[in-house]
């Protein structure tokens, strides 16, 4: 018995001495990881937004793996890659997880983006919130473009000119704009290390913060609980323990996430077609499917009246909580019309999309 | 065993078994992940270079020539099939060594270095610290009466 407490006090002893040296307290933690999970979480499209994180994390995996052996300059970039797909152990795989995480990335986000709004998720008092998750589609969908062209081949090379002659469309700040990101008048060795840079540094930096900031205001706001009609859930089961209820089902659909992910990588592996040439523009030039609705905006008006348009709809986009309320108390519109303005702008950008990929 | 026993063992197994699959399922990606960042032993890439014709060297002789990146190298007719090549920087202090025909030897004049026919310090510093003559590996083809030393291939990524 005395051994015991000797042992027990002992212990105690270290965890002292261990929060001396790091004093956190680690209720904080406990108290965190013991929110309760209200129950509609378990419905799978309430769980999109975690997946994206979860894609994420596999995004910054592969991708420091990548770099220890990508070279960012044009006379190496395709080689390496080569080198990775085709000599490195499993290179060809964590770079076929690579890019089919960032396409699942984005889907995912798509319709995490859908959830929210047809569930109002956006609504008082979480506009915030919705402000910095458009702010992280666009830095997803930056990610997207810079990436790609890292890649230094054909495709990769002229989708980053058409991308910042894009740029320099821009009202205004376009033409210094474009200069700044291409590091010059043209796309040179300049750009790819600022693509580079961007994709490596910046923007997984930026990506940090922002999520933070999304969780933390998801958990500042908590969870609204939904009732579903004709859904009957007793007391006792209408809420579940964070850990480890909600952490062990989180690591089962990463799980499931990988083996999707490897079976996309073993039927569709990331292909490599012919190095960049910047004297020959190929016949077909297309952006990844993700930027098809820009890219036929493009080819349907001007480009100074496709960017500026795209422009404003992304702020309106960006904005659009505050939009919608002050619209709402304008015009006196039911939620009813909130959601057909939904669902058709969704359709156009699918049109778009779907229109593009048949041309 | 009443019922609460079982229970909590059936729990018990559930956990652990979840505990087990989720190990193996991401100790395998791991895996992989450890294996793509140690990268693969790769026997060096040579090629072969020309270094002369058979012909050119008599039994017993010594040809001097340089590869591509200008190191000089001496090659030696041992017998009639045999050849031999050294590097002919001393290891010793990084002196040129040459051929002498009289005392069948290699000699380093910096420091009074001789090495016998097989490249070994036999005496002078060179003997004293066991430096002999860097051996360079050798291609003959016989049916072309031709001979070639290994070198290095360029890098793989400058293609």
């Amino acid at each position: 018995m005395a051994e015991l407490q000797e042992k027990q006090s002992s212990q105690a002893g270290l965890l002292h001495r261990v929060s001396q040296l790091f004093p956190f307290d680690w209720e904080l933690v406990r108290q965190a990881s013991a929110e309760p999970v209200p129950y509609h979480i378990k419905k799978w499209w309430f769980c999109l937004g975690g997946t994206v994180l979860y894609l994420f994390v596999i995004q910054v995996v592969t991708g420091i793996a990548l770099t220890f052996y990508y070279i960012p300059s044009p006379d190496q970039a395709y080689q390496s890659i080569a080198e990775i797909t085709q000599d490195v152990r499993f290179g060809w795989y964590i770079r076929s997880l690579h890019k089919w995480a960032s396409n699942c990335m984005i889907v995912a986000m798509f319709l995490h983006l859908l959830r929210v709004y047809f569930t109002g998720g956006y609504r008082h008092p979480r506009q915030l919130n919705w402000c910095i998750g458009f702010l992280l589609l666009g830095v997803t969908l930056t990610f997207g473009f810079t990436g790609y062209s890292l890649v230094y081949e054909q495709l990769s090379f002229w989708g980053a000119t058409v991308g910042t002659n894009l740029a320099e469309a821009v009202p205004l700040i376009g033409p210094s704009l474009a200069y700044f990101l291409r590091g010059g008048p043209e796309v040179s060795e300049n750009t790819l290390t600022r693509f580079y840079v961007l994709h490596i540094g910046l923007l997984p930096t930026l990506a940090f913060v922002l999520i933070f900031l999304h969780v933390l205001l998801i958990r500042l706001h908590g969870v609204t609980e939904l009732k579903f009609e004709g859904e009957e859930v007793p007391e006792e089961a209408r809420h579940f323990r964070f850990w480890p209820d909600h952490a062990t089902t989180e690591l089962l659909i990463g799980v499931l996430l990988m083996y999707l992910l490897t079976i996309m990588a073993l039927v569709f592996p990331a292909g490599l077609g012919e190095p960049a040439n910047p004297i020959q523009t190929p016949e077909h030039i297309k952006p990844e499917w993700y930027f098809y609705f820009n890219f036929r905006l493009l080819q349907l008006t001007s480009l100074r009246v496709s960017v500026v348009f795209t422009m404003a709809l992304g702020a309106i986009c960006f904005l659009w909580p505050f939009v919608e309320e002050w619209l709402t108390r304008k015009f006196k519109v039911s939620d009813r019309v909130w959601v057909m303005v939904g669902v058709l702008a969704f359709l156009g950008f699918l049109v778009l999309t779907v229109w593009e990929s048949f041309v | 065993m009443d019922e609460t026993d079982k229970s909590s063992r059936r729990d018990w197994l559930a956990t652990v078994a979840m505990g087990v699959g989720l190990g193996l399922s991401y100790g395998v990606f791991a895996l992989e992940g450890l294996l793509f960042l140690l990268p693969r032993q790769i026997k060096a890439r040579t090629r072969n270079l020309f270094a002369g014709k058979i012909s050119q060297i008599r039994v017993g002789g010594v040809r001097p020539f340089f590869d591509l990146e200008g190191n000089e190298i001496l090659l030696r007719r041992k017998t009639e099939r045999e050849f031999q090549a050294f590097n002919s920087t001393c290891p010793h202090l990084g002196c040129k060594i040459h051929w002498e025909e009289e005392e069948q030897r290699y000699f380093c004049p910096c420091h009074r270095g001789v090495f016998d026919v097989d490249g070994k310090a036999v005496s002078g510093p060179p003997a004293d610290g066991n430096q002999n003559l860097t051996p360079v590996p050798l291609q003959i083809d016989e049916a072309a009466g031709v001979i070639y030393i290994e070198v290095k291939a360029a890098s793989r990524r400058r293609t």
